[in-house]
């Protein structure tokens, strides 16, 4: 069983590094996963993505034309991805910057306002940390505790003093994400 | 204690294979999507007082580490396509000087400039050379995190053993992405080079290292040499991997990080009903073209699967030689042929050739 996971948004939205905190929790569970970046003039602005696909068996392809899961950080990944998003498949959106409109309905959808979410706990900026909280309440593999163990793999030792923050944004996302409607 | 995996990207993971295999010297020229290497490099080198140089140009680079292996010091650069290009004819010289040159390409689009995408377009350039007159790189394909470390070391170790330079093709998908891998230990003995290396000639007579023959049965002496050597090499190194060979109708071949995609399609190939193999060189060069040929003797078809415009299939041509019929599946650049891509490429072939009765 192979599943493939998009989390996109604007450079300085944390993309890259929530992906590889997905990655790592994911290889903390003991799948076999790949982090595979979009790279290149992105550095310069626009949107920013990777790709972190989890298999039982030898992950294939790195890079899939097609998602079982996107999580969108702002209005134009929503945009770029929605249509890439495979039927049943799933959108996480961040509601503080994307409109509340199902343009699809054969997919599922959940909106989180996430930035609104981390300047309530005093920052704007691990808005990436929540949607990674709201991903936890889905995906019930990724425990907040496999989170945390990650997050600590991740940030390099003069970063390590912003751990609590960055889980309190999980936290904040796992904890209130109300059911699916 | 077994070493617990990390979650590493290949660029990175080349890299610090590199120190553990014992590169004193890296010199390089920074490209995309390679350019981690040195940027690694550059800080871990200085830390462990070894020798790092930014070049100023990808030919001052690669004979940099013509100047550094010529006094038996482990020395690599790394570059991608375009930039290769421009080490050939120093790969030309190494190769008659019979030196330990490692380089570690990852490939990006071509030809000329093209771009930072992946692709694997440059099979010929590495395996037949850019390079003049008769010489024959050990090339080197990894397709995971994990075979980029491995087969780093591996570069380093046949470098020195034959005294070849060594090629790690990889690609602009393997350079930028992260998978679980571990290092260990660099796993091959070192390589006594107190025979030849430049040293300075205290206490004994001086050496020459050069490619310069100005006589005839000099050269043809040295050649034929060379290509002993290259025998040697070819009965000793040559790797692949293979699964589901021993009784397919059809086998994929592939290198690099296109195999990852060309074993999912086996799998749901074989749960259609389709009796798929999967055939992988892991060298390039010397080319496993014994094992395709005893394999031909048994399977019909072959289907190439590379990201160019067909380069790898005219060697597996040459191994199957008119057995069976050779077709492919390929991209020039950009996003990998998906696991439906393959699959369907694979049926239509393979309905196509019940048609015409092959």
């Amino acid at each position: 069983m192979e599943k493939n996971y998009i989390i996109a948004g604007f450079g300085g939205q944390g993309v890259l590094f929530a992906g590889k905190i997905l990655a790592n929790a994911f290889m903390l569970c003991g799948k076999n996963v790949t982090w595979y970046p979009c790279y290149g003039a992105e550095m310069r602005g626009g949107t920013v993505n990777c790709e972190i696909v989890v298999s039982d068996e030898e992950v294939s392809s790195v890079h899939k034309q097609d998602a079982d899961c996107v999580i969108a950080l702002n209005q134009l990944s929503f945009d770029r991805f929605i249509s890439k998003i495979k039927k049943a498949g799933h959108i996480i959106c961040n509601s503080s910057l994307i409109k509340e409109e199902k343009t699809r309905n054969d997919i599922n959808y959940t909106f989180f306002p996430m930035t609104d979410a981390a300047s309530g706990i005093g920052n704007y900026k691990p808005a990436n940390m929540v949607a990674l909280g709201v991903l936890s309440n889905i995906e019930k593999i990724l425990s907040v505790d496999i989170l945390k163990k990650a997050i600590d793999i991740v940030l390099p030792d003069d970063r390590k003093k912003l751990a609590g923050f960055n889980i309190e944004a999980i936290l904040s996302g796992y904890e209130n994400l109300l059911p699916a409607c | 204690m077994e070493e617990t995996k990390q979650l590493l990207k290949g660029n990175y993971a080349i890299a610090q294979a590199a120190i553990n295999a014992g590169c004193e010297c890296y010199f390089g020229y920074p490209i995309t999507p390679q350019t981690e290497i040195g940027e690694y490099l550059s800080e871990k080198m200085y830390e462990l007082n070894r020798g790092y140089v930014c070049a100023e140009s990808e030919l001052a680079a690669i004979n940099m580490v013509i100047g550094a292996v010529s006094t038996g010091a482990k020395a690599m650069t790394s570059s991608s396509s375009c930039a290769v290009a421009l080490m050939q004819e120093a790969l030309s010289y190494a190769c008659s000087d019979e030196l330990p040159v490692v380089l570690v390409n990852v490939m990006r689009a071509g030809p000329g400039l093209g771009y930072i995408y992946p692709a694997q377009g440059d099979y010929n350039q590495t395996v037949y050379g850019g390079g003049n007159g008769d010489y024959k790189l050990t090339v080197l394909a990894p397709s995971t995190v994990q075979e980029c470390i491995d087969l780093t070391y591996k570069a380093f170790y046949l470098a020195q053993k034959y005294r070849n330079p060594t090629v790690l093709l990889a690609d602009g998908l393997l350079g930028q992405m992260m998978e679980p891998a571990v290092f260990g230990e660099y796993p091959y003995p070192e390589i006594d080079n107190s025979s030849w290396a430049l040293t300075g000639a205290k206490g004994r007579a001086g050496r020459r290292i050069r490619s310069l023959a100005p006589d005839e049965n000099e050269q043809i002496i040295h050649v034929e040499k060379l290509f002993e050597k290259y025998e040697i090499i070819a009965n000793e190194t040559t790797e692949w991997e293979e699964f589901g060979c021993e009784d397919a109708d059809v086998i994929l071949v592939a290198f690099g990080s296109m195999t990852r995609n060309i074993k999912a399609a086996m799998r749901v190939l074989r749960k259609e009903g389709l009796k798929v193999g999967v055939f992988r060189p892991i060298t390039l060069s010397p080319f496993p073209d014994k094992r395709l040929n005893e394999l031909a003797d048994k399977c019909e078809k072959f289907i190439v699967v590379e990201m160019n415009m067909g380069q790898m299939i005219r060697d597996v041509k040459l191994a199957v030689n008119g057995k069976s019929s050779v077709d492919l599946i390929n991209r020039p650049v950009g996003q990998w042929l998906s696991v439906e891509e393959i699959t369907d490429g694979v049926k239509k072939i393979v309905l196509e050739k019940i048609h015409a009765g092959v």
